[in-house]
């Protein structure tokens, strides 16, 4: 491969593994709580994109009940400035992280305190998918919904320059895509791995009935995981949706499958895991060439099948020790 | 052993069903419309039903079948297969329909026209373009042109503009049945014109970054680049081509002939050539009409779905008109109206917002007139396809 294929690869592949690494951590926060996979996650994905669409641009077409519906016929207050909008971002996850904490209220909640088995929260939350998606397309139709193409200055690429005569170019998108998630990343590392409540949730996630005996809230720092998990989920839904559009109420579901395919091989439950994984996913499709890139989600789960087999508890998992 | 026992209560239980329905005389003018209302699809299935809408309202304005209106039944087929055949299976039997337009992908009406065709229930597939529709069956008609007639226009308008190209490069969604029939079209129709192919890139509809493609693009050094693939995914590739500095002209396929892809590129859309089975810009009265009834209402022109769906109905109602005239529609026995109602549209001729249509014994469409367009976009949002002749 010539270098500067090389680079573009690594490049891209950074850019969309970095996207998929903060979703991932979505999944894994709450996994490591609950030990569930919450499939209600690639929803609120779309919904955090849907949320800052609506507080940036706020105007829907032709179907839906939404339809015609302009809540800012003279602009949108946080639009045409990169503070606003990435304010308009911030609140938009917000919203999103909201929701989480109302599935975790109505799928997770009830079923937790039947004692109900672990599946049940999980079809539960899988119907609360379906319906959150359904609910989008009733309110604003399966139109797709853009943002300002100027959103992120995306009027020239960030970067671009020749090398053995071939042209290599990172988008503006693609950068902030990295930064942001990179950002996002640091927090939450900090917040889990530094501070009070980072310390509450991982006694909660270790053991929830000896947290409990600590004197830790488990039903509060189980709201906190979710709300966390939807806002890093709802952010990621943005930043894929500002790059390049919102396709519909079901954009959410193939990176929903994707976010899956990251956790289980990164180790699931493990955050930098998540990270790694979201990488390795995002540089396997970079790195599948451009005459077969309609097959890189063959690629990227081919890698996790061989993965799993080599190491079953992904790259950072612990292997589960059986005591007898 | 419990397969054939199964099949055979279903045929046992279809039959019954048809059965009853044979015995019944028509009392209310019905016609089906089985499009996908919900899914990834939906997006073309609801401009569908936006047409048929259109059609019944402004059709039955104007008498509906000679005085009597007709009434049209909408069932949801999703995006899949399964959920077309439950429609069409709906449509025919609990709503007995007189006929069915639908469904919205021809992978679904490979699947559910052939229980229309069991039933002999008369089908106007309008946006299935794929090869080998019309052959499913001799109640199965189209009234969407089949790529392979529509996309070679588009090549030789751009040599008209730019008679210098040489290198072009050819990007389809390789997911999608429509869009790689029509690429091997616009492969077929590069070489033909003697000029070279340069790189042939895939992409799936469901993808949103084409930076590994616009590269691949870049580097080839082309003149000409032709997409195949829908609103979505195409309007964000032509967005990202130009984002990236491809300057040359770009050619969409039908799939991208729907003002929906403006929002996705936005200003970047402008000067696309797309390939038409309609525009806006077909000058009959019946086009014309419907353009300023849609416009007026969605304050843009009309898709290239509306319009299909909005033909689709209207060759029904018109076929029925002829049957009504010679013996009305509430003295016949449904099974038998559905039967005459198949021979006369495909006898007929209908002035349609497509232009003049006819079919042939297969129920292939005949229509005369086909468009190439240039997009011009007024502000991010708004723009229009300016004919090309």
């Amino acid at each position: 491969m010539e270098l500067s294929a090389l680079l573009q690869n690594l490049l891209n592949g950074l850019a969309i593994g970095s996207v998929y690494a903060i979703f991932a951590l979505g999944y894994t926060l709450v996994f490591s709580i609950l030990g569930i996979i919450n499939f209600a996650h690639g929803a609120v994905f779309t919904l955090g994109a849907y949320f800052t669409y609506t507080l940036v641009v706020g105007q829907f077409e032709n179907n839906g009940l939404f339809k015609g519906v302009n809540l800012f016929p003279g602009g949108s207050p946080l639009s045409g400035h990169p503070v606003t909008f990435a304010l308009a971002t911030l609140v938009g996850a917000a919203l999103a992280g909201l929701v989480a904490v109302l599935i975790e209220r109505v799928a997770f909640r009830p079923m937790r305190s039947r004692g109900a088995d672990p599946l049940l929260a999980l079809v539960s939350s899988l119907g609360v998918a379906l319906v959150i998606v359904n609910l989008i397309q009733l309110l604003v139709g399966a139109e797709i919904y853009n943002f300002p193409s100027d959103a992120y200055g995306e009027v020239r690429p960030a970067l671009s320059f020749t090398l053995g005569g071939n042209v290599v170019i990172i988008r503006t998108v693609q950068v902030v895509i990295f930064a942001v998630s990179l950002v996002m990343l640091a927090v939450l590392g900090f917040v889990i791995g530094r501070t009070k409540i980072g310390k509450a949730l991982r006694a909660v996630a270790e053991n929830p009935t000896t947290a409990s005996l600590l004197g830790i809230s488990v039903d509060r720092f189980i709201v906190i995981t979710f709300f966390l998990s939807g806002f890093v989920g709802g952010l990621a839904g943005t930043l894929v949706g500002t790059a390049f559009g919102v396709a519909g109420p079901y954009f959410g579901v193939a990176y929903g499958l994707k976010g899956l395919a990251v956790i289980v091989l990164g180790g699931l439950g493990s955050i930098p895991g998540a990270v790694l994984g979201g990488l390795v996913i995002g540089l396997a499709e970079a790195f599948v060439p451009a005459d077969y890139s309609a097959y890189k989600d063959a690629v990227a789960f081919a890698l996790l099948f061989i993965i799993l087999l080599v190491r079953p508890q992904g790259l950072l998992g612990r292997s589960a020790i059986q005591k007898v | 052993m419990a397969r054939i026992s199964l099949n055979g209560a279903l045929c046992a239980t279809l039959s019954l069903t048809l059965g009853l329905a044979h015995a019944q005389k028509v009392d209310t003018i019905t016609i089906g419309v089985a499009v996908a209302q919900t899914s990834n699809t939906a997006l073309l299935g609801q401009e569908q039903v936006i047409g048929a809408r259109f059609a019944e309202k402004y059709l039955n304005a104007r008498g509906g079948i000679n005085g009597t209106p007709f009434k049209l039944v909408f069932q949801d087929t999703g995006g899949d297969e399964a959920g077309a055949i439950n429609a069409f299976q709906t449509l025919i039997t609990k709503d007995r329909v007189i006929g069915i337009v639908g469904p919205t992908l021809s992978q679904q009406a490979f699947a559910s026209d052939p229980i229309a065709e069991r039933a002999k229930v008369p089908v106007l597939g309008p946006s299935n373009t794929a090869k080998g529709i019309p052959q499913i069956g001799n109640f199965i008609a189209r009234v969407s042109a089949p790529v392979a007639v529509v996309a070679p226009n588009a090549v030789r308008q751009a040599l008209k503009l730019d008679p210098k190209i040489k290198d072009v490069a050819v990007l389809y969604a390789q997911n999608d049945a429509f869009s790689t029939s029509e690429t091997g079209t616009f492969q077929e129709t590069v070489k033909a014109q003697g000029l070279n192919l340069a790189t042939v890139q895939k992409f799936q509809t469901t993808d949103t970054d084409f930076t590994t493609q616009v590269t691949a693009v870049l580097n080839a050094k082309v003149d000409l680049v032709i997409i195949s693939g829908l609103a979505a995914d195409g309007g964000n590739l032509i967005k990202q081509l130009r984002q990236l500095g491809y300057k040359g002209l770009i050619i969409g396929g039908n799939g991208m002939n729907t003002s929906n892809m403006f929002p996705v590129c936005q200003k970047l859309c402008d000067g696309v050539i797309i390939a038409q089975a309609y525009s806006p810009a077909q000058s009959s009265a019946a086009n014309q009409v419907f353009v300023k009834e849609y416009s007026a209402q969605y304050k843009k022109a009309p898709p290239q779905f509306a319009a299909q769906a909005y033909a689709g109905v209207q060759v029904m109602v018109e076929a029925l008109k002829v049957i009504d005239r010679k013996k009305k529609l509430n003295t016949w026995d449904l099974d038998d109206l559905r039967v005459e109602l198949n021979k006369q549209i495909l006898l007929g001729k209908y002035n349609t917002p497509l232009g003049l249509l006819a079919f042939d014994k297969e129920g292939e469409i005949i229509q005369k007139e086909f468009y190439v367009a240039q997009i011009k976009m007024k502000d991010a949002k708004t723009g229009s396809f300016v004919y090309l002749k």
